[in-house]
């Protein structure tokens, strides 16, 4: 039973970083995790300004299917 | 013992799917469940995905999990980004699903249910999926470039150059035929127009939320917006009973495409955080949520299949487009069974986010195959409505007569019993005041989900709500393709203007943004308009122009990922793209031949337009009409060079790679790959991998 719950716990924590990830509520936190931004000596963007960013990016190419 | 049991399994699998198919295609007894059509496409679909698309990973890619990804190499945590599989797979899923697979098997059920299931199933495990994966693997494996790019680089410049002109060029018939579909599906539709009208202030509403009270909050303000959406939904029924507030809410066609229009302009030259992203989130969840309760729906319901496997209209004479199977099925069924536009993902965003070579399998042939699952819910929603009311709903007055009760003659003439009173029951029973002409699919579809839904939950009470929620969520995410297709296009037209004059060409001058928006609104706004005048009701004169463009990009697509294989050796495999390509090639040459010189007034432009100039000649147009005869006579010349001017640009194309595929076959030229220098996967040891959907 605590077995079931645990692997029931595991997945909804799974599932929930899986959907944050997936509709862009945790991109700020991957942009900060990065590699480049981490090594970086450039200033880091502020969640505001990185969320701007983000968009001008992604809307400037197709992105959306027919 | 183990591998005994697993081949077992999927001998298994293989004779529930054939059993399926045979059930669907040769039953002629009682009324079909839709389960069969569930069964036999899971089945094909699991077969196709564990044996044929292994096979293309393995031997037609040979995919090494040892390279590195462009999300590693260039991991920069904005436009690199390594993600995990499941999460890229749900971003894949959600590009790439559009109106397409859900309007074109609609339309492609005046045929009867089987030659478009066929080719959905078919067509996807061939084609569709094999143009998504294999064009993600070469993007991969050169940085995350684009279609565009990898076409110049690998077939040559010129080729470029068309590929770019026929993704604008597409583009701007997309936008217009979609635009079409909603202005088909909200016309004196107060209650639908309501809903829609609604997801504007409440996409602002998000939009300033995200940008000034909580930055990147996207779960916690899509989660407000779709409980907004939801209520809107619930408070148009009292717009549409309210005699004032309908008068607001009833547009006729104009009305609504001139407001569409104005629409796509805000949404071009807006900052894209106030109106376009948020309205893009919103679309988002409820695109997925209403796909998943279609799908359950399905199953739960199991719906019987009213639609003949075969209807009288092979024959090419259909009230819905015209056209024999060959090729206007393929040309139709567009985005279910395979589509050029998907290419421009898979070398877009996809590749620059994805964690292992080995993932695009998943990726690039999985998400395709669920897209062409949601074209076979389409299929069998359109298909579980009484065959007549399906014709009422997408036939125009043109063909089917002007009055319910002449219409309903002409219907139940084909075969297709009808009576007037029951369109008049079924429109009341949704929530609308007429159902008749209302082609593009969008309505019809409403019709058969909404059944579905309202059996599921609700019963009958709920059926005019579920209606207007489907609706909703057509034209949502159908606005959702439009105001970020403009906005794409409005970049690629300052691309090019800025060639001309470079000002033109800063993405964030003022004057620019409103000429390049202005641009590509009159030209898509140009085609929408002309097809809310045809009398014929637009959607079967501009549909099938946007699959010949749809299709023709698929067809590049393909040619370049045969060059492609054909320069790293796989000349053995090459059969892998060049049958689908051979394929498509001979459908849409056959479909824009058709559709330019075709004797057949209803299916040749020309004649169409010799036709009516012959008429207007012989002094049998009304002098009221004869304006805009002559504008029709235009409209049809202009669209039968904008199809010829495509189907010449691809086949330059063809024909110079066709050149450059002989050369190396015959070993005059060596060929030159332009793939990215390998680079040895550091991952491999430091991460486990899990957090990537490794496990």
């Amino acid at each position: 039973m605590r077995h079931a719950a645990k692997t029931a716990a595991r997945f909804l924590r799974r599932f929930w970083h899986g959907l944050r990830e997936w509709c862009g509520d945790a991109a700020y936190e991957s942009y900060l995790r990065s590699k480049a931004t981490e090594f970086s000596t450039c200033r880091k963007l502020t969640p505001a300004e990185f969320y701007i960013e983000q968009l001008n990016r992604r809307y400037s190419k197709p992105n959306r299917c027919c | 013992m183990k591998r005994l049991f697993v081949i077992i399994v999927w001998i298994l699998v293989a004779l529930l799917g054939a059993g399926a198919f045979a059930k669907i295609a040769f039953d002629r007894g009682e009324p079909l469940n839709a389960t069969w059509f569930v069964a036999a496409a899971i089945c094909c679909y699991l077969v196709a995905y564990r044996l044929y698309s292994a096979f293309i990973a393995a031997k037609v890619l040979a995919l090494d999990d040892k390279r590195a990804t462009p999300s590693e190499v260039h991991d920069d945590g904005r436009d690199f980004v390594p993600t995990n599989k499941w999460v890229l797979f749900g971003h894949h899923f959600a590009a790439i699903a559009g109106p397409g697979p859900l309007v074109g098997p609609t339309l492609a059920a005046q045929f009867g249910y089987l030659p478009g299931t066929l080719w959905l199933i078919a067509g996807a495990a061939f084609a569709g999926c094999v143009q998504d994966f294999v064009i993600l693997f070469c993007s991969i494996r050169r940085d995350g470039k684009s279609l565009g790019q990898m076409a110049r680089e690998e077939v040559s410049k010129r080729g470029g150059f068309i590929a770019q002109i026929a993704v604008l060029a597409i583009m701007i018939i997309l936008l217009a035929v979609v635009a079409l579909v909603v202005v088909n599906a909200l016309k004196s539709s107060p209650w639908g127009t309501f809903t829609l009208a609604m997801t504007i202030p409440i996409a602002l509403l998000l939009g300033a939320y995200l940008r000034f009270v909580r930055p990147g909050r996207v779960l916690e303000a899509s989660v407000m917006g779709v409980a907004l959406v939801l209520f809107a939904v619930v408070a148009g029924q009292w717009v549409a009973e309210s005699p004032a507030w309908a008068k607001v809410f009833t547009l006729s066609g104009v009305g609504l495409s001139i407001a569409i229009i104005i629409y796509g302009f805000a949404a071009s030259a807006l900052p894209v955080w106030l109106l376009l992203a948020p309205r893009d989130y919103l679309s988002a969840f409820i695109k997925a949520g209403a796909i998943f309760s279609l799908a359950a729906g399905i199953l739960f319901v199991r719906p019987q299949i009213l639609m003949p496997p075969l209807t009288r209209f092979v024959d090419g004479t259909g009230p819905v487009f015209a056209g024999k199977i060959f090729p206007f099925c393929f040309i139709i069924i567009a985005c279910g069974a395979i589509s050029g536009f998907h290419s421009l993902i898979s070398s877009g965003t996809t590749p620059k986010m994805i964690f292992r070579e080995s993932q695009a399998r998943l990726i690039g042939y999985g998400a395709m195959l669920l897209e062409s699952f949601v074209g076979v819910m389409a299929m069998v929603a359109a298909c579980s409505m009484p065959p007549g009311v399906y014709f009422a709903i997408n036939s125009p007055p043109a063909i089917v007569g002007a009055s319910p009760e002449a219409a309903a003659t002409t219907i139940s003439g084909w075969g297709f019993p009808l009576q007037a009173q029951t369109m008049v029951d079924t429109a009341r029973s949704v929530g609308e005041q007429t159902l008749w002409n209302r082609a593009g699919g969008a309505p019809s579809l409403a019709v058969g989900m909404a059944q579905i839904f309202s059996n599921t939950i609700g019963g009958p009470r709920l059926l005019s709500i579920w209606y207007h929620f489907a609706i909703m969520f057509e034209a949502l995410f159908i606005l959702t393709v439009l105001d970020a297709g403009t906005r794409v296009g409005r970049f690629m037209v300052q691309e090019l203007a800025g060639k001309v004059w470079k000002p033109l060409g800063r993405t964030g001058w003022m004057p620019g943004i409103l000429f390049s928006s202005g641009l590509i609104v009159a030209a898509w706004g140009y085609f929408l308009y002309q097809g809310v005048l045809d009398p014929l009701g637009g959607v079967d004169l501009l549909w099938p122009i946007f699959g010949i463009a749809n299709q023709l990009l698929a067809a590049v697509a393909l040619v370049v990922a045969t060059t492609i294989l054909l320069k790293m050796g796989r000349v053995k495999w090459i059969w892998v793209t060049l049958v689908p390509t051979a394929w498509l090639v001979a459908a849409t040459m056959t479909a824009s031949f058709q559709k330019v010189f075709s004797s057949n007034p209803a299916i040749g432009l020309l004649s169409n337009a010799a036709g009516l100039s012959a008429k207007m000649a012989r002094g049998l147009i009304p002098s009221a009409k004869i304006a805009e005869t002559h504008r029709l006579i235009f409209n049809r010349r202009f669209d039968a060079a904008v199809t010829a001017v495509l189907a010449i640009m691809i086949l330059v194309l063809i024909v110079e790679a066709l050149g450059q595929w002989y050369q190396i076959l015959r070993r005059q030229t060596e060929p030159v790959l332009h793939e990215s220098p390998y680079v040895a996967t550091r991952w491999a040891a430091d991460y486990s991998g899990t957090a990537h959907g490794d496990d």
